[in-house]
């Protein structure tokens, strides 16, 4: 009405051509007659007819909560669907998955326009598709139930809703005064540091990055010793030989997807195998799977290196730096660093001739949270100077394709916002991707400072415990629903395409950011943020890969592939670059420490705890110690026994001043005078789920010039009465000398390749079961499983596995289908620790099918043994009979899951109810949807015997996730198939041979690269 | 000549006989039996309050888990259906054997069975998941395809066991009652009992022809019923010893469990009769100690063979050199759970050793000891069985523990509630000892006494 000069105007009555007020007032009024009385009220009876309306629509709204988002202006009828989607069929989305300093490559499943899956991306040269728990998982945080609907004001801690008008007001007016401080995490987009630069040029900005797992001590290195700071890049598939001091490189620490799936590829027992020698001091998943392994104090990480060191150049006189005089200078104190450490100095000695014998083909690792303390610093000097005088420089280590060129955190960019902020230089801040309430030391006093500043403007997408100390909340998109853009290596460019419009009100970051330097009067050019990184795109990485394209053809491609790279410079070699002799002198070493020594080290589930409210992180078994829902003290075995402590007791842990009373936890294979203590948990404002599980550890963390130091911390453990019974999903860690995961050495195995297996004499009175179209199987192959549980979430994603929580996983009912059995062997100082995937072995002569009264489970013609739920009486018998144990029984409902967790649920998957049994299918839907695929094909029929599908057609959820590779899946009945050649294989074995099941599953012997003998399951002696 | 114990004692005329046994039936009891009663419905009341919770929120609320399917709902079925056994022992094998004895305590002993079978046959419904489709478990014509139930499963022939079992012993048991049943119509003085006795008397009118048939017939049916001693707990431990398990896979458990029901069974008649005769101190004279020390030397003699067979699935176990099933028995005797499996092996082995003293075998308290002990002795063997076997079986990645909660407890003890109710209900309403049985033999035992008198 108020444009009626521009429009013609047509109308009703006179009243209203002659725009009288009266009417205009009255025609506003949707009903004439209202029970509300003048003032708005309503009536005596309680409420207003509006009122009710009002809340009928809000629950109608809720109830209806969870069909398609649509955009809201345009409203299309589904019988004129959108050309791509077709309900039923699943949509392909390539994207990146963020998390923290690490990136890699996924493609999103997408159902009916909601993302379902998350799985890797095959064409990231880095990850080869591989996965991580964490990307899995990923796809439950962007339905979090706890995260908020829109922007808010927060007073005391409790979030109030507002209008992005009403805090774009605010942010303007705060922002126009000057002294804005803007805390990040690592911005790994190129065009949003872009973005950001603007910004902080608009408004003056100081900006700070600091994530708790910062890295900057490596580049800081770096930059001593060669000149210039990069974060070097680790080729595992050139190294023979690898050595860590400390890092979890396969584990929780940086970038172990990538790791896990570049070292793995030179695990294969068949090839050049590599060889791993770790020494640490918590049992680590990098530890389980090292060849060798040797228990030290994190603060003798430096002497191990240096010792090291002194073998090769001092002691064996080779290398360069033989008569480099600094050097030996240097070196001379650790001559005797292998007795010192309490190892045989043959220890060394022989280490250090391996390294030289494989120099260049070598690497040595060290870093993650355990190596950082004091001497973080010394130790990644120590670690370049054994990298550069075994010639890895240039060769294992490239430092010319980085990795993650983002916009690096600075270890101690949180001191330098606390000074500032001290001293009052910071009216403003605005914090985006980090909550450092929650992961800054408490030694830091980060809360008493924050006070000080008159507007937080905070991006998290709810009001969590940096939320809790801001005034404001502009609540960021999820990275699924918004656009993005990754340099995951130096020319490595990944995109991050939004799958779903967004849920709820938010605003992504970069949005906001548009938009309060436009309602500042700045300029811009670019409408949106989708625009500005288009724009980006064609300006500063079109150019390189153009090879004649128009922008519009390269980006098209970008999108469909979601990664673009040059291949060429992957080859390229840089050749080696100078050690600088003065990086010595920033080279320190402090006096071997007697006391105990506090590690506080990461899980690969939780991480720094941004996704800890994600129920299938806190259910996620962690790898070694296999407890899920509590962080624990980790003790070894031996001072437990010692002190008396058992399994659960509650102890104070004091540490820089603070004390927190957890469980403790015996941990085979751990150092004496360490103790261990996960960060990522005790969350007090998360939401439902992560809330008062665990205890906040980074609390304990100290500080030093370099950042958070969360290493050989001085310690005082004490124990309490109290017990926390520890939610274990593993009852048991030894094989009892059965067996069933087969271990040899390397050299065993090729003097036989059916090393160590016990094979036995079986004969059977019936005639076995015949498959004439596809016979379906799976290779699992021990040496290559690093035992990283992947495959559990993916399972647990793609199959709609309930998560039952730390009550009911105490009782036994846990609900994976697939787990991963972890078994140690040997002495418990020190064990030898094996992991094994174990699925339903849909077995030929399966001794649950003929068990059930109602016939509820029974035998396909290709091999799968199927579960019919709703047959399902729920009589528990198969479960009984089932020697691998890997059927889960429907304890209660756990349909009921919280909105709108709901929308992550795969429709291709029954939800069970309660009362019925279920268990891995080979994701015999993927079979069916990859059948049903191929028949639609030009020229597809199947053959004689009825077999259609090709060898790698049908790939189920833990295969297809898994990093390395280890698991394998196909046609047992197509000769050429690559599961048909691994079962082929002489190290082929299947679990509990000697029942006759016939399992269609084989698992492929574990080989160890190393001269300890292992033949534990010889010992039976059964025939 | 030996001289036979009088099988009735009090120089009871036929008369008496009628009396002592309908009287029960004709007057209204006393405050003890309704305080027992009332505690007996009030377990009764908790046994379906805790199921209903069951049936409603989920199996999950009992202890069973993986890899322990099977709790306390398995076992308590073995246990109860185990205790039914004496009750068909007695009135068919003792019949056909001819065993005099027998008769005043056959009654009761059978109704033990029905109201065991009874209880036990909640139990395997009950532990399904959901048990509102336990129907599925009867084949019969359906519109599903149709799809039969799979008769490889043994809990299948478990179903027509057990249903077979109940449906001979109902009948046997009902059978034996008519012509008492036509006693109590004879007396009734009210309509509507005339009524309802004589609806359930058949129309019996005590002829020669009456008696002819029904004497064939009782004998038909010991004959059917005999082979269903062997045939159910056979049945039942097949559930067992056709799985994979080790534990479960043995060839000694259908004559292992057969004789730990009939000892279990006899426990429990004696407990029964040691109550029923305070309960009501007139049956002292036809369930005399003479009966009781029968049973007390059955007690032993099973006990011994279920001792037999504990000590040869340990030989077993280490003859056949499996690795499994010697760690299983290892695990029995050694591991976690190595109390239960003492538990069981003095309750059913070390105690009953007691009666090898007549002294011991006469004495009304001891007894009614040592036969709570077996009653003990006989759910911990089931528990033994079930849950030491499942608790550790071959990957040990997947071992765990089993622990009973609240709802196991409400489950177990309440059925003691609703087998209780339901025969003290019986002792009122129905004969409990055989009128017609006991007549016959009233003679026995006293001949020569009644000469001098």
């Amino acid at each position: 009405m108020e444009n009626s000069q521009e429009q013609k105007k047509y109308w009703l009555s006179l009243e209203q051509w002659k725009d009288d007020p009266e009417f205009k007032k009255m025609a506003q009024n949707e009903f004439l007659s209202t029970p509300l009385d003048d003032n708005g009220n309503a009536g005596e009876e309680g409420w207003a007819r509006r009122d009710f309306l009002k809340l009928m629509g809000a629950s109608l709204a809720l109830s209806s909560f969870g069909c398609v988002r649509r955009a809201a202006q345009k409203i299309v009828p589904y019988a004129k669907r959108p050309p791509e989607i077709v309900p039923g069929i699943s949509n392909y989305y390539s994207s990146a998955f963020t998390d923290g300093e690490e990136a890699f490559g996924v493609v999103l499943t997408t159902r009916e326009g909601r993302p379902i899956k998350v799985e890797g991306n095959s064409f990231d040269p880095s990850t080869h598709g591989g996965m991580s728990v964490r990307a899995h998982a990923h796809i439950l945080s962007l339905y979090d139930p706890d995260r908020v609907k829109g922007p808010q004001k927060i007073s005391n801690g409790h979030g109030k809703d507002i209008q992005w008008e009403e805090l774009d007001k605010k942010v303007v007016e705060s922002l126009k005064q000057g002294t804005v401080a803007l805390l990040t995490g690592a911005l790994l987009s190129p065009s949003t540091q872009e973005l950001v630069k603007t910004f902080n040029k608009t408004f003056g900005v100081e900006h700070f990055v600091w994530e708790p797992f910062s890295r900057s001590v490596v580049a800081k290195a770096q930059k001593l010793c060669y000149g210039k700071a990069v974060y070097p890049r680790y080729r595992w598939e050139k190294a023979d030989f690898v050595v860590s001091v400390g890092a979890d490189f396969l584990g929780a620490g940086f970038s172990a997807t990538e790791n896990t799936a570049q070292w793995s590829r030179r695990r294969r027992p068949d090839g050049d195998m590599s060889r791993l020698v770790v020494f640490e001091s918590l049992m680590s998943l990098t530890g389980a799977n090292a060849d060798d392994r040797y228990r030290v104090r994190p603060s003798d990480y430096v002497r191990v290196l240096m010792g090291l060191a002194y073998e090769i150049v001092v002691a064996g006189g080779h290398s360069r730096f033989a008569n480099d005089s600094q050097v030996k200078k240097v070196l001379q104190p650790y001559a005797t660093a292998s007795e010192a450490l309490g190892f045989d100095p043959q220890v060394f000695k022989s280490l250090a001739k391996e390294l030289w014998a494989k120099r260049g083909k070598s690497l040595v690792v060290v870093g993650d949270l355990p190596g950082q303390s004091t001497e973080a610093l010394s130790l990644q000097i120590a670690a370049n100077f054994l990298n550069s005088l075994l010639e890895n420089d240039g060769k294992t280590i490239d430092f010319a394709t980085s990795p993650y060129v983002g916009l690096r955190s600075q270890g101690n960019d949180l001191q330098r916002l606390k000074k500032a902020i001290d001293d009052g230089s910071v009216k403003t801040l605005i914090i985006h991707g980090v909550n450092p309430i929650y992961s800054a030391p408490a030694s830091l006093g980060l809360k008493d400072s924050l006070k000080k500043v008159n507007l937080i403007v905070y991006t998290g997408d709810r009001v969590d415990e940096t939320g809790a100390v801001s005034h404001l909340l502009a609540p960021d998109h999820h990275l699924m629903e918004n656009w993005g853009d990754v340099e995951a290596h130096k020319g490595h460019y990944l995109v991050q395409q939004p799958t779903i419009e967004p849920l709820y009100k938010t605003r992504s970051f970069q949005d906001s950011l548009i938009q309060w330097i436009r309602s500042s009067g700045g300029s811009f050019s670019e409408e949106n943020w989708y625009h500005y990184l288009r724009a980006y795109w064609k300006k500063h990485i079109y150019p390189s890969f153009a090879k004649g394209r128009t922008f519009e053809d390269f980006w098209i491609d970008v999108l469909h592939k979601g990664i673009v790279f040059d291949e060429s410079r992957e080859a390229q070699n840089h050749g080696s670059r100078p050690f600088l002799s003065s990086a010595w002198k920033s080279f320190s070493d402090r006096a071997p420490s007697k006391g105990p020594e506090l590690v506080l080290y990461a899980t690969s589930g939780l991480k720094d705890g941004a996704m800890a409210n994600v129920s299938w992180l806190q259910e996620f078994p962690d790898p070694v110690t296999k407890i899920s829902w509590d962080n624990y003290l980790c003790v070894s075995y031996e001072t437990a026994t010692k002190n008396g402590w058992k399994e659960g007791q509650v102890v104070k842990v004091s540490v820089n001043g603070q004390t927190v009373e957890v469980p403790l936890h015996i941990q085979a294979g751990q150092h004496n005078d360490v103790f261990g203590l996960a960060v990522g948990y005790g969350r007090t404002r998360a939401g439902e789920v992560a809330n008062g599980v665990g205890v906040n550890a980074f609390q304990l963390a100290g500080f030093s010039e370099e950042g958070p130091v969360y290493s050989a911390l001085p310690v005082k453990v004490e124990a309490t009465d109290k017990m926390i019974p520890l939610a274990c999903v593993q009852g048991h860690h030894s094989m009892e000398g059965r067996q069933i995961v087969v271990e040899a050495t390397l050299n065993q195995y090729r003097m036989s390749p059916s090393a160590n297996i016990h094979r036995h004499k079986i004969f059977s009175m019936w005639s076995k079961h015949e498959y004439k179209g596809h016979k379906w199987a799976m290779a699992v192959d021990l040496s290559a499983c690093t035992g990283c549980g992947t495959c559990m979430v993916a399972c647990q994603s793609e199959n709609n596995v309930p998560v039952v929580g730390k009550k009911y996983l105490l009782q036994g009912r846990q609900m994976y289908w697939i787990r991963v059995d972890r078994y140690y062997e040997g002495d418990p100082q020190d064990p030898n620790t094996v992991f094994m995937p174990v699925m339903c072995q849909q077995c030929d002569n399966a001794p649950c099918e003929t068990v059930c009264p109602v016939a509820a489970t029974s035998h396909n013609h290709e091999g799968l043994n199927e579960m019919i739920y709703n047959r399902c009486v729920g009589t528990r018998y198969c479960a009984n009979n089932c020697p691998y144990k890997v059927r889960r029984f429907n304890w209660f409902d756990y349909t009921g899951l919280r909105s709108p967790l709901h929308l992550a649920l795969n429709p291709e998957v029954t939800v069970r109810s309660r009362g019925v049994m279920e268990k891995c299918s080979f994701c015999s839907h993927r079979i069916v949807q990859a059948k049903n695929r191929v028949r639609n094909e030009e020229g597809r029929k199947p053959d004689k015997n009825g077999r259609i599908l090709k060898d790698g057609e049908v790939t189920p959820a833990c295969a297809q996730s898994c990093p390395t590779k280890a698991i394998v899946f196909g046609d047992m009945n197509n000769p050429m198939s690559k599961v048909s050649l691994k079962f082929k294989e002489k190290r082929s074995y299947s679990l509990l041979e000697e029942l006759n099941n016939i399992p269609s599953v084989r698992y492929q012997t574990k080989i160890r690269n190393t001269k300890r003998s292992s033949s534990h399951h010889q010992q039976d002696g059964h025939s | 000549m030996i001289k036979r114990d009088a099988l009735v004692l009090g120089n009871k005329t036929y008369k008496d006989i009628s009396d002592d046994i309908c009287r029960l039936v004709e007057t209204v009891p006393g405050g003890k039996y309704f305080s027992l009663l009332f505690s007996a419905k009030a377990l009764f009341i908790l046994y379906i309050v805790t199921m209903g919770m069951i049936v409603a929120t989920g199996m999950g609320l009992m202890g069973v888990n993986s890899p322990v399917g099977w709790g306390t709902d398995i076992i308590t079925f073995v246990f109860w259906i185990g205790i039914g056994h004496a009750g068909t022992l007695i009135s068919a094998i003792l019949f056909l054997f001819r065993q005099k004895w027998r008769t005043s305590i056959a009654r009761s002993a059978e109704a033990m069975t029905i109201f065991a079978v009874m209880v036990a046959g909640t139990f395997p419904i009950l532990h399904t998941g959901r048990p509102w489709l336990a129907y599925w478990l009867l084949p019969y014509p359906n519109q599903r395809g149709p799809l039969w139930v799979n008769f490889r499963s043994p809990l299948l022939w478990d179903v027509f066991a057990v249903s077979t079992y109940a449906t001979v012993s109902l009948i046997f048991w009902y059978i034996g009652m008519v012509p008492d049943l036509a006693t109590l119509r004879d007396r009734a003085k009210h309509k509507l009992r005339r009524a309802i006795y004589g609806m359930l008397s058949l129309g019996w009118r005590g002829t020669a022809r009456n008696w002819n048939h029904y004497e064939m017939v009782y004998m038909l049916l010991a004959g059917l019923a005999t082979p269903l001693v062997l045939s159910v707990h056979s049945i039942v431990s097949f559930d067992f010893a056709v799985a994979q398990l080790p534990g479960w896979h043995t060839t000694i458990f259908p004559p292992y469990f057969v004789a730990g029901a009939i000892f279990s069974g006899f426990g429990m008649v004696v407990t029964l009769m040691v109550i029923l005769r305070e309960l009501i101190p007139g049956f002292k004279d036809y369930v005399t100690i003479h009966h009781m020390e029968n049973m007390n030397k059955i007690i032993m003699a099973t006990g011994l063979m279920v001792g037999y067979s504990y000590g040869s699935e340990f030989f077993m176990a280490w003859y056949s050199g499996a690795p499994f099933e010697e760690y299983v028995f290892l695990n029995r005797a050694f591991g976690p759970y190595a109390w239960a499996y003492w538990i069981m092996v003095s309750c059913n082995v070390i105690i009953p050793q007691t009666f090898w003293f007549k002294w011991a075998r006469r004495s009304i308290p001891i007894m009614f000891i040592v036969s709570i002990f077996v009653n003990i002795g006989m759910w911990f063997e089931r528990y033994v069985i079930v849950v030491t076997s499942l608790h550790r079986d071959f990957l040990p990645s997947s071992w765990g523990m089993f622990e009973l909660t609240k709802y196991d407890i409400g489950a177990l003890v309440g059925s003691f509630g609703m087998f209780f109710f339901l025969f003290l209900l019986y002792i009122r309403t129905l004969p409990a000892i055989s009128i017609a049985e006991v007549k016959p033999v009233l003679s026995i035992g006293r001949e020569r006494e009644e000469h001098h008198g």
